[in-house]
């Protein structure tokens, strides 16, 4: 049936379709590739120059695709020095978003890691009769809704005054990263010999010293991983902020944009600039921490 | 005699440390996932107010929690749309998605560059994703109306984000641009493990490029296919951030999904049993996806001690 001449030719140049060997369509596939990066991309374009507008720029019912007048104002606005110049739609929301952002998100990877690290290596190295029953139960809890979570952490944390407090925040933003961390970790330890663990008992070693001395050390990149995955889920946590922290006091950056929505007018330079102070992680993590962000992505997340 | 028992105590410690490095974690689900569910459930059967909130109990309200969901039209639109809306962001997650994870799996210049940028939504914190959207579909002053008028696609501006027959497809463009990278990203991975051999078979076979696509590719990545798609599902069904970054709910309602609703059931409101039912629908429609959730995951969980993969 096939004819031998042709698949011959078709198949001179391995790994390529005869599509592909056009080299006018190979640019075609670039030029689609850009076209989807610009839709991709252009949002987060447009909340830059965005926040260097001046209020009256973005009021002025046009979008200009550069920076019109550009000014710092916004960033001035959202971090305290100006509110004199705008309207004062929001008290509350000052520098501190970007810090207290910073806190839960660092205290979100740490109670993760804490958690996590050693649950995986149980779940992955010992014979326990809960295994399959409780990595089942992580599979589950990744997918319970947050604001299922929510209300009723909210009245918990009601009774134990938690409400309105960094930890309390951070044990309801661990909900978003420790089923993953555990599931991400466990699937790493797989790869680590068994005989690694022998030796260091022969050796005399403790199964903490086993695990302290012996495995975190190796489990390096995939604990960074799970500590920027943890650390962005902090980070970005909108439910909980809104639900537990309840109003006064603690605001981290994504309720300080919130806040600045407004109900009935919206500061749109100080959102932006707000918007782009939450965005400086995902960046800064896309340029550093690219290929263990590459791998949690790919390990099956879910997000929310 | 001394090896044994050494080795029975050896297997004792063992055990012991196992639950030991596990225990942190059995107290983390139970606290964190566990009792709220089971509290999410009391509260779902209470007539709850603001006073009863500071106690343990609040009175027993049977059915009527539920009943109110029923008769609500508000929740049973919310019902309705967030399904509509689930199943309408996956078919669009799915297919952009899909066309991407095929462009990239094609050898063209710069396509490593484009494959590491794609990532860049699924990075945002979903608030911002949803202001940076209701800026961009703002009536006046939006570069989404600016560039269709210039175009001249529409002469009036669209009121992407203030009609309610329009806002709720705003809604799902944004959540469509959300979800294509992890689509992309997922689907991607799978082609690339579709065995080269495979590929060239089908060619010799005469094969056309389409029929290349249906009858051999889409079977073989399948299984990872159906999982996108399920973890897709639950992702998308509880939405929260995006829509209050968008819209709020609004206009007049237009845009309540069950979570969005919820919460202003329960935080807005202090309805908190209301809440807790319309919770529970929620919790329902995603745990459906559990059973086969896990069992596309079976092979993880299977795998018991040591061996590795």
């Amino acid at each position: 049936m096939a004819q031998p001449g042709l698949a011959a030719t078709e198949l001179g140049d391995r790994e390529m379709t005869p599509f592909q060997r056009s080299r006018a369509l190979r640019w075609l596939c670039t030029l689609a590739a850009v076209a989807a990066l610009v839709v991709i991309l252009f949002p987060v374009y447009a909340i830059l120059v965005g926040s260097f507008e001046s209020t009256e720029t973005l009021f002025s019912g046009k979008f200009y695709w550069l920076p019109h007048a550009a000014t710092l104002d916004n960033y001035r606005t959202v971090l305290g020095a100006a509110s004199q110049s705008t309207q004062e739609t929001v008290t509350g929301a000052q520098s501190g978003n970007v810090l207290t952002s910073l806190i839960v998100g660092l205290g979100t990877a740490a109670l993760a890691l804490v958690i996590a690290v050693p649950a995986a290596y149980a779940l992955s190295k010992y014979r326990l009769r809960v295994t399959i029953v409780f990595v089942s139960a992580l599979l589950v809890a990744q997918i319970v809704p947050s604001i299922v979570l929510a209300t009723s952490l909210f009245v918990f944390f009601h009774w134990i005054h938690l409400v309105n407090s960094y930890p309390g925040l951070i044990i309801a933003d661990g909900t978003y990263a420790i089923p993953f961390a555990i599931l991400v970790l466990r699937a790493f330890f797989f790869s680590l010999p068994n005989d690694l663990m022998y030796a260091a008992r022969v050796d005399g070693a403790s199964e903490w010293q086993t695990f302290r001395l012996i495995v975190i050390p190796l489990a390096r990149s995939a604990v960074i991983t799970v500590a920027v995955f943890a650390f962005l889920a902090g980070w970005g946590d909108f439910i909980f902020a809104l639900t537990i922290l309840n109003g006064a006091g603690i605001e981290p950056i994504t309720l300080g944009i919130y806040n600045y929505l407004g109900n009935y007018s919206t500061d749109w330079g100080a959102v932006m600039a707000a918007a782009v102070f939450a965005m400086v992680p995902a960046a800064l993590l896309l340029v550093m921490a690219q290929r263990y962000i590459a791998s949690g992505l790919t390990a099956g997340s879910v997000k929310g | 005699m001394t090896t044994s028992s050494a080795r029975l105590s050896g297997w004792r410690r063992q055990q012991l440390a196992g639950w030991l490095f596990l225990a942190p974690a059995i107290a983390y689900l139970l606290f964190a996932f566990a009792l709220p569910i089971v509290y999410n459930v009391m509260l779902s059967f209470e007539h709850t107010s603001p006073a009863t909130i500071a106690n343990f109990t609040a009175p027993w309200a049977g059915l009527d929690n539920y009943r109110f969901i029923l008769h609500d039209p508000v929740s049973r639109s919310a019902i309705v749309r967030t399904l509509v809306f689930t199943f309408g962001s996956l078919l669009g997650q799915f297919v952009i998605g899909f066309a991407l994870a095929l462009l990239f799996s094609l050898r063209f210049p710069g396509r490593t560059f484009a494959r590491s940028l794609i990532i860049v939504p699924w990075l945002l914190p979903l608030i911002v994703t949803g202001v940076i959207f209701r800026f961009l579909f703002q009536a006046e002053g939006g570069a989404v109306n600016q560039v269709l008028i210039d175009a001249g696609v529409v002469h009036q501006p669209v009121q992407w984000l203030n009609d309610p027959h329009i806002a709720l497809w705003t809604i799902l463009i944004a959540n469509i641009w959300l979800g294509v990278p992890f689509f992309t990203l997922l689907l991607y991975s799978a082609l690339q493990d579709v065995p080269l051999e495979v590929r060239e078979a089908a060619i010799i076979d005469g094969a056309s490029a389409w029929q290349r696509l249906r009858l051999v590719i889409v079977p073989i990545i399948l299984p990872v296919i159906e999982v996108t798609l399920l973890l897709g599902f639950v992702f998308t069904v509880k939405v929260f951030d995006l829509v209050i970054g968008l819209t709020g709910g609004g206009p007049a309602n237009a845009t309540q999904l069950i979570t969005t609703w919820s919460y202003n059931l329960s935080f807005q409101v202090f309805s908190f049993g209301e809440g807790a039912a319309l919770n529970n629908v929620l919790l329902v429609m995603a745990l459906i996806c559990a059973p086969v959730y896990l069992w596309l995951s079976r092979d993880s969980l299977r795998r018991s001690s040591g061996t590795a993969r």
